[in-house]
């Protein structure tokens, strides 16, 4: 794998990632005001623009590498995101949820490489 | 949180259908991009050349409807839960291979099935306390 590559799996993470943790905001908010805010159009309108730049990048890195060898990476964002959400947003992480999420994570990573 | 609607605005259904679109759509983007594939072009490390195959527009469709879904979940359920869960996906699409498409899966893959379902059962449990609570 090129350096390019892994660079372009990286930002396609990290973008989702980011996009998850701003949409979650945005829509949290929405239970105590309404969607006519220009706070919440503008978290909705980035986050989809990163979801869009992840997904363009995952296309392109399918066209080049196997399904299977890409999505562990995908199930890294598992431990990221509830991760992000503890630090950031300032949810509950308690260890079930911590360790449920590795576990998913190291599964997801087991299922791709066999 | 405030009292969530039950139906068809039931959140957890709602999750149960984001997901269901992302199995489908993941299986029709990897054929898709794969029917279109042109990896000479340098253009195609952005992936817009994917847009030529109709099956990743019907994939696309399909993200547009998880997505809506998958907002409606998150106005309701924290990420650290609602997350994870939603990565049933992971499993769902192996074991859809297998029932349907008659793949095989190795032993490996049954430990990271088993591994998944071990992790979704921890992040799932909390949910009958919090739901009591509500």
């Amino acid at each position: 794998m090129s350096f390019l590559a892994f660079f372009l799996i990286v930002v396609s993470l990290v973008s989702f990632v980011a996009a998850q943790l701003i949409l979650k905001q945005a829509m949290a908010a929405t239970t105590r005001t309404d969607f006519r805010n220009a706070q919440f159009v503008s978290k909705v309108t980035g986050s989809i623009i990163l979801m869009t730049i992840s997904f363009f990048l995952t296309l392109g890195l399918l066209q080049r590498f196997d399904l299977s060898y890409l999505y562990p990476f995908q199930g890294l964002s598992v431990i990221f995101i509830t991760l992000m959400a503890a630090l950031v947003l300032k949810e509950k992480l308690n260890t079930r949820l911590a360790v449920g999420a590795l576990l998913i994570s190291v599964g997801i990573v087991l299922v791709s490489l066999s | 949180m405030q009292n969530r609607p039950s139906g068809f605005g039931n959140p957890w259904l709602q999750l149960a259908l984001s997901v269901a679109c992302v199995l489908v759509s993941e299986l029709l983007l990897k054929r898709g991009a794969t029917e279109v594939a042109n990896t000479d072009s340098a253009w195609s490390w952005t992936g817009v050349n994917g847009l030529a195959s109709p099956l990743v527009w019907w994939a696309i469709l399909l993200i547009i409807a998880s997505f809506i879904s998958w907002l409606y979940v998150l106005r309701y359920i924290p990420l650290t839960i609602a997350f994870p869960l939603s990565r049933v996906v992971d499993i769902l699409v192996p074991l859809g291979c297998w029932i349907f498409l008659g793949e095989l899966i190795s032993p490996l893959r049954w430990c990271g099935i088993a591994l998944v379902v071990v992790g979704l059962a921890l992040v799932a449990k909390p949910i009958a306390q919090i739901e009591e609570r509500l």
